[in-house]
């Protein structure tokens, strides 16, 4: 059994220990916004936070965060209403929305690191995360947007 | 049937398209409603529903009733195609919604779950298939009119209310207004009145609303999906869970057309969490408690193959080499296009010219692996099933014949798509039969998830091609006849076997954009080797417009510089006829600044287009001489795909088609070996990221009163206006997509 902090709230997971983070996620505890995409931490689709750090959670154990403090998607704000996702719906970002909560996840840690990144410093960022219906431009706006709005 | 009771972790937000999904007692708020059923020509029938039927809809019992309107003003409208990234989940119902003056804000999207060709897409002989960007162009007609008939429905009813004369009436958003006595009628008080009126109106298209007064095409209305995609509610396939649900892997042969010989499943099956090992036909699936236990057991499986596949001597390498002999000796060849006598004009011409172009596999690389839900009953016969596919009709006959059994006995839920761009779109769908099988022998639901590595290994491809371009010029630089034969196997042989045998041997998707109808060309030969197929194969974005407009494309810079012409002239003198392909042209060299030479990068040019969707493209690239990179620094396009139904949108599918064809050109590459696919997952095939994706500017021109495809007329130009910069920028043609640093470095040396 581990437990750890998820979205604010002490959980435990009853996956075995070597389950990576995303699958003891999605199954065990049931939050399905974070996405299974390569499973080898190339795509970003699975990205969350773990002690306020983007982690690719298909290569970190449940185990691993034993104690730690994880947030995905469904906790990242308490509304739904984060900067980056007022700006996300403002710019009208998502196509087919499959790598969004991962992108959006991405972006949440670069602002709180670097709250007026330039525009390199975006797209060097998030190029960890892949997006195959071609949202890059649209996703750099909303970051700017958020960027400028916070 | 048994119906497994859908887990919510919490509250449910979202269908597949981000609508609230109604409960029982919402639905018996209004005291009745009134439904239409839709036909190809518009209204079919109205219904004064009672409440049974009105929930019908929910169960799917009533697919009669596409549009509903309820007594307390809420409006259903049915979604007949699926949702995979396009966006049509709004603007299909939006366009019905338009001609109806719906109050936007009341209108319901209600996804379509069956086969129900009553409603089928009128372009693909009224199958419910969602490919080809037709979606808006093959369903606006009914909806439009069916909308505007329903409006009139309504506005006749209120006139009898009244007891005064229809004509003096008009509508706002959701009610009848009589201007002179300042009445109104909600449609929700209309849709509950006893005496409605249920005479058809005979209504033409030019009693449609005129553009000017429309409210909501046209206007960017945000799209309904977006909040639940930024805040991980959207539910895809690989999401959905029911209660007692197993997860399966599968362990396919690793040569298509091989079957397991011999199975030693005892590790498999002692690992923890184990539930079953089932043999598929192609493949063995290890069903257990979790998806985890399920991805480690199955490396514990020990197989041996059989081993008589005749693709076991594919090789992506040699089998391009053979389809390039063929495209250029005089092997035997399907016409897929002609007009004139392409052959004796370039015989005769004073100059001639041709060239080899070719192109390899590509794979979708969609985020969302192959994923579905089946929860098969006891008997075998019927089947819920959960999956995300481009195909209500192809994903009800996969099962139907999987189970030996009928429609109506198979409940589809069709999900939200994770991407899609032609994959999920064949007769017959072997993750949906896999599911189905595992949870017929397991006796529960099953979850069926592909990793990347088995949706790469596995995947089915835009086919590998080779294509011979020949063309005469006249002394004064005009083309006198073009010849394009293309080397590829026939994709619709074998992704839809049954519409082989109603098109065989034109294949669209083989070979689209070859026709080459922008050019005011008189004498056009295209024609199709159809040459033998070495691997499994399926539409990929854009289909034969990503590789026969690389090559047209690309030889139309060749021929320009062999006739001395600028490519962009040359262009404008060749479409003389074609006065919006004139406009994309100069359009895009202003916004591009075409004449002015930069000094470290080169522009390219492209016209191209997919169906009757016009694109011209102008490419910027950066070489990196000692790697081999090259870096698409802008990309500027012209576009002419007629009305736009939500322009906002339209730009978002247009800068996705340009990425992915950037993607294409630069990157994208399915190596076969042995008859084994070479590349793992997304570091070996990669796929454009953020950091090298070029600032792109796209002006759309609306042009004509129809719609015409956006979804896919980024992609075609983009290729070749990449090859055509680098010819500029170093004198060297890239006669092979895609442009690898080794295949860039050799053009260099």
């Amino acid at each position: 059994m581990t437990k750890f902090k998820l979205n604010g709230a002490n959980v435990e997971s009853s996956a075995p220990a070597e389950t990576p983070l995303l699958w003891a996620l999605r199954e065990d505890i049931g939050l399905t916004g974070t996405k299974f995409g390569c499973g080898i931490g190339m795509c970003g689709a699975c990205t969350v936070h773990v002690d306020g750090d983007a982690t690719f959670s298909c290569l970190v154990t449940v185990g691993d965060i034993e104690g730690r403090e994880v947030t995905t998607i469904e906790g990242l704000s308490p509304e739904n209403d984060h900067p980056l996702q007022r700006a996300w719906i403002a710019e009208q970002v998502p196509q087919c929305g499959y790598c969004q909560s991962g992108q959006i996840m991405r972006a949440a840690d670069l602002l709180a690191k670097n709250p007026n990144p330039s525009r390199d410093e975006i797209r060097e960022t998030m190029s960890q995360n892949l997006c195959r219906c071609g949202t890059y431009t649209r996703i750099e706006r909303a970051i700017e947007r958020a960027s400028r709005e916070t | 049937m048994t119906r497994p009771r859908l887990i919510h972790q919490r509250t449910p937000t979202s269908g597949a398209n981000g609508n609230v999904p109604i409960s029982r007692r919402e639905l018996l708020t209004g005291i009745g409603a009134l439904t239409f059923a839709i036909g190809g020509s518009g209204l079919q029938t109205i219904a004064n529903a009672a409440d049974e039927d009105v929930t019908g809809i929910e169960k799917n019992t009533s697919p009669n009733a596409w549009l509903t309107i309820h007594g307390d003003g809420a409006i259903d409208i049915i979604f007949p195609s699926t949702e995979m990234g396009q966006g049509s989940s709004t603007y299909l119902p939006m366009m019905l919604a338009e001609e109806l003056d719906a109050d936007w804000a009341r209108v319901r999207i209600q996804q379509l779950n069956s086969d129900d060709r009553r409603f089928g897409n009128p372009i693909f002989g009224g199958f419910l298939y969602t490919a080809g960007s037709s979606g808006v162009y093959a369903y606006m007609p009914p909806m439009r009119m069916a909308g505007a008939q329903a409006r009139h429905v309504l506005i006749a009813t209120a006139a009898k209310a009244w007891s005064v004369p229809a004509k003096r009436l008009h509508t706002a958003p959701g009610k009848v207004i009589d201007p002179e006595t300042g009445q109104e009628l909600s449609y929700g008080e209309l849709a509950v009145r006893s005496d409605f009126v249920t005479a058809i109106p005979d209504l033409k298209t030019a009693d449609l609303k005129s553009p000017d007064d429309f409210r909501l095409i046209g206007r960017s209305v945000p799209r309904r999906d977006i909040p639940s995609k930024t805040n991980g509610t959207a539910t895809f396939a690989i999401d959905v869970r029911v209660s007692e649900m197993l997860y399966a892997a599968v362990l396919r042969a690793p040569v298509e057309g091989e079957t397991p010989a011999s199975i030693d499943d005892q590790t498999a099956k002692s690992t923890t969490g184990v539930v079953d090992v089932v043999t598929l036909p192609d493949g063995i699936a290890v069903v257990a408690e979790t998806m985890w236990a399920a991805f480690e057991a199955r490396d514990g499986l020990n197989v041996t193959w059989t081993s008589t596949s005749a693709l076991r001597s594919a090789n992506s390498t040699q089998d391009l080499e053979a389809y390039a002999t063929a495209a250029e000796s005089d092997a035997k060849a399907a016409v897929w296009h002609e007009t004139g006598d392409a052959k004796s004009k370039i015989l005769n011409a004073s100059h001639q010219l041709s060239n080899t172009y070719k192109s390899d596999y590509a794979y979708h690389a969609q985020l969302e692996p192959m994923a579905v839900v089946a929860s098969v009953t006891a008997d075998g016969k019927a089947a819920e099933i959960w999956a995300g596919t481009q195909t209500q009709s192809w994903t009800t006959a996969t099962a139907t014949s999987v189970l030996e059994t009928s429609a109506d006995r198979i409940k589809l839920n069709m999900m939200t798509m994770g991407g899609s761009f032609g994959r999920r779109t064949a007769l017959t769908q072997e993750y949906v039969r896999d599911a189905l099988l595992a949870s017929k022998a397991a006796g529960r639901p099953v979850k069926v998830v592909w990793t990347r590595e088995d949706d790469l290994k596995f995947g089915w491809f835009r086919p590998t091609a080779a294509q011979r371009m020949s063309a005469g010029l006249d002394n004064s630089g005009k083309v006198t006849g073009w010849h394009h034969r293309v080397a590829t196997p026939s994709v619709i042989a074998y992704f839809n076997p049954r519409r082989w045998e109603q098109v065989e041997p034109k294949d669209i998707i083989s070979m689209r954009g070859a026709e080459n109808k922008f050019y005011d060309f008189a004498d056009v030969l295209a024609e199709h080797v159809i040459a033998e197929r070495r691997a499994r194969i399926i539409p990929w974005r854009a289909i034969g417009a990503s590789y026969t407009a690389f090559a047209a494309e690309a030889f139309m810079d060749e021929l320009a510089a062999k006739a001395g012409k600028d490519p962009l002239e040359f262009r404008i003198s060749h479409t003389a006829n074609n006065a919006s392909g004139q406009r994309l042209l100069r359009t895009v060299a202003k916004m591009a600044d075409w004449s002015r030479r930069r000094s470290d990068t080169a522009l390219g040019l492209a016209y191209a287009g997919y169906g009757n969707a016009q694109a011209a493209g102008i490419a910027e690239i950066r070489l990196n001489r000692e790697t081999g990179e090259i870096r698409v620094e802008n990309f500027w396009a012209a576009i002419d795909a007629g009305l736009i139904i939500a322009p906002d949108n339209a730009l978002n599918q247009i800068e996705g088609g340009i990425v992915f064809g950037v993607s294409s050109a630069l990157k994208e590459q399915v190596t076969i070996v042995d008859g084994e696919v070479e590349e793992q997952n997304f570091g070996d095939y990669q796929i454009l990221r953020a950091n090298v994706t070029p600032r792109i500017t796209v002006e759309l021109i609306r042009d004509g009163p129809e719609p015409l495809q956006v979804g896919e007329v980024g992609t075609p130009m983009v290729a070749p206006a990449i090859a055509n910069a680098f010819a500029r920028l170093t004198g060297k043609r890239l006669r092979h997509m895609p442009f690898t640093p080794e295949r860039v470095l050799a053009a260099l040396a």
